[in-house]
């Protein structure tokens, strides 16, 4: 189980500069460098409102649920991934039931 | 003839700009210090083709320039860190010149001030909490259904198992989090990522980062590590130390 546990260092890049390790994660550099941070005007004017548009495709990888606060108890269900799989296994089990009350109610057809 | 603009990456305090030895940012360009009162902003120089509004409308819709420009940016960043109290910039700040970059620093003084108040000493670890993949919650050993019944149970228990690890995984997550913030001075959760770009399996369940104090690093991760012990139904992956990126937000931002 320990292999599990992806605590440093085992799990760091080489140092790009200096001696400190770099995590190095697109999904953690991204969401850091386009959410957070100090935010102050520049003299090109894209750098705040329209990197909030045109990365809207890059914010839907990086942000896998609409709004943060879908963060709550069942957020998960809205994880299209799981979402997919429980509806075919629904869809699955009802064909499935379908075709055994064909079988037993035919069956007891021939009994009879 | 290219024009050139000034990329700002971050702003420090108490930062011998001399100690950068020659630290190189994006497109390889030379980093400098602009100082502003005792602040010292990180710049160099990059092509306004590129960084300019027209060529950042377009290359901001490439995935691989964005990796390019993100990890240029945040290497200079954590270069800055390791040195001196150092407040990161959003990706793509751009000023024409050096008095551009002063201007704001003067203008911005208090408030980069106050968070670089806030950081100094500290820094971010990122803890994600994640499910087991539906594989390992799935029916690992189980017998081939001989009959239909028999296979609807199964595949009826291996769903309730899902949905039931998916429901503990939860409340794992925030015992997890609960155990974190008291070895952390301050937290922030984050949206969950999305698997076609961090291609984890499982359901990411929790994600947040932990300002911690420098020096504190080997508790924060002692308790992960028995967090992780201590619940095997997930997976709890701890990366780290970043610069304060999440802390770093001015006060009414």
């Amino acid at each position: 189980m320990s292999n599990d546990v992806m605590t440093s260092p085992g799990r760091f890049a080489p140092a790009a500069y200096g001696d400190r390790p770099r995590p190095e994660g697109l999904a953690d550099v991204l969401e850091r460098v386009l959410d957070k941070g100090i935010i102050i005007a520049g003299d090109i004017r894209v750098n705040l409102l329209d990197i909030e548009l045109l990365t809207v495709k890059i914010r839907l990888l990086v942000v896998s649920v609409d709004k943060a606060e879908e963060m709550g108890i069942d957020w998960w269900r809205h994880d299209p991934m799981l979402t997919v799989r429980e509806r075919g296994l629904a869809e699955e089990n009802e064909a499935l039931q379908q075709r055994i009350d064909e079988l037993e109610s035919s069956g007891g057809a021939d009994r009879g | 003839m290219a024009e050139h603009g000034r990329y700002l990456y971050a702003v420090c305090r108490d930062l011998d700009v001399e100690e950068l030895d020659g630290l190189l940012g994006l497109e390889d360009a030379i980093v400098d210090g602009v100082e502003a009162e005792g602040l010292v902003g990180l710049v160099s120089s990059v092509d306004l083709d590129e960084y300019g509004e027209e060529g950042l409308r377009r290359n901001l819709e490439s995935l691989d320039w964005l990796e390019t420009a993100a990890r240029g940016h945040d290497a200079v960043v954590q270069a800055a860190a390791a040195l001196a109290p150092t407040a990161p910039m959003r990706l793509a700040t751009v000023f024409r010149d050096d008095e551009g970059v002063r201007r704001r620093l003067v203008e911005q003084h208090d408030p980069i001030s106050r968070v670089l108040d806030r950081i100094e000493g500290h820094e971010e670890w990122s803890v994600k909490v994640l499910t087991r993949s539906a594989r390992d919650l799935g029916a690992d050993g189980a017998t081939p259904a001989t009959s239909g019944t028999e296979y609807l149970r199964q595949r009826k228990n291996e769903q309730e198992a899902r949905e039931a690890g998916a429901r503990d995984a939860h409340a794992t997550a925030e015992r997890v989090h609960d155990a974190l913030v008291r070895v952390a001075v301050a937290s922030r959760r984050l949206p969950p990522q999305d698997p076609r770009l961090t291609g984890h399996t499982g359901t990411m369940v929790h994600n947040a980062a932990y300002l911690v104090p420098r020096g504190e690093s080997d508790e924060f991760n002692a308790v992960v590590s028995d967090m992780s012990a201590a619940h095997s139904e997930v997976r709890i992956d701890a990366r780290g130390p970043w610069p304060p990126y999440s802390f770093a937000m001015l006060d009414d931002q």
